[in-house]
């Protein structure tokens, strides 16, 4: 039998924690008027959120560089489809 | 319980196959982000066509429900984690309670979105059916509304094929088809449960708290 690497139960309860901890945060600072700076701790927090499912749930962390290259390259793209669109229509209005 | 691995013959070993199955899980859910990312460029740019109309229609959704199936879906992403935690482990009984906890928790997501749904049909805020909305914004209003129903519709249809997938697991789990040497399906649902998570972490701000001051 092959010992395959576990992160410990109490680890993944913490990352929850955190999670809930972001969500109450980002849903907070929305009732606080900050103007435009409220849509990007919004997206800020959503990042943060998004960063620890993939590493801790998704096991980014301990994974294979391969399987990063190919979690990274997904994003990458997406920036790519987002950035050049904004290239016209951040301008246009 | 003797527990044999077969590995196919194009790899090395049982630690290169379920690489391989990672990577290919890793490229399907590449092509996950960008089928969704379409429509976050189209959000954006139907967002900056007019700014107003989208602060005024975000105070329309019920953020009430969506904070709660926010919570909802983060708290069974932590339930499909510790499932694939207690499958290497090899505690199948503790695998099989955290798959039905997920599953579970994916029902009361939907259950909650479809109420929700209810609720912005009984307001009129569904674009074709039945959508009535005045003022100088209203336009930019009903788009934002398509958005939201294309957006919430496609992730809902994930998640519908999500608790497919994780009552699939249930079974084979009970069935006694994994082991801490062969647990390639239950790794591969959870990284789809967890992708079908980042989506909606998205989706939550984008759609519910544009503007609430």
């Amino acid at each position: 039998m092959i010992a395959h690497p576990v992160a410990r139960a109490r680890t993944y309860v913490l990352v929850w924690l955190g999670l809930i901890c972001l969500l109450v945060v980002t849903l907070a600072s929305a009732y606080v008027p900050l103007g435009s700076l409220n849509s990007a701790i919004n997206l800020a927090i959503a990042v943060a959120k998004a960063l620890l499912v993939a590493f801790f749930f998704m096991h980014l962390r301990s994974a294979h560089y391969m399987l990063r290259i190919a979690a990274t390259a997904g994003f990458f793209w997406l920036a790519i489809l987002i950035g050049l669109s904004l290239t016209d229509f951040a301008v246009r209005y | 319980m003797a527990s044999v691995v077969i590995v196919a013959r194009q790899f090395d070993d049982a630690a290169q196959q379920r690489t391989a199955s990672d990577l290919g899980m890793w490229v399907f859910l590449a092509t996950e982000i960008l089928f969704f990312g379409v429509l976050f460029v189209a959000y954006t740019a139907t967002r900056l066509h007019d700014p107003q109309a989208f602060a005024i229609a975000s105070r329309l959704t019920n953020v009430t429900l969506g904070s709660i199936n926010t919570a909802v879906l983060l708290t069974s992403s932590l339930m499909m984690a510790l499932a694939v935690r207690a499958t290497k482990l090899g505690l199948r009984r503790v695998a099989l309670g955290f798959l039905c906890a997920t599953a579970v928790l994916g029902i009361v997501f939907l259950a909650i979105k479809f109420t929700e749904y209810y609720l912005d049909y009984a307001g009129h805020l569904v674009p074709v059916l039945d959508f009535a909305h005045s003022g100088p914004h209203a336009g930019g209003v009903e788009n934002f509304f398509y958005l939201y129903f294309f957006m919430t519709g496609l992730h809902s249809v994930h998640m519908i094929a999500g608790i497919v997938v994780v009552t699939v697991l249930a079974v084979m789990t009970a069935r006694r088809r994994f082991t801490p040497d062969y647990f390639t399906p239950v790794e591969l649902g959870g990284l789809y449960w967890h992708l079908v998570d980042i989506v909606w972490i998205f989706l939550y701000p984008l759609l519910y708290l544009v503007s609430r001051t």
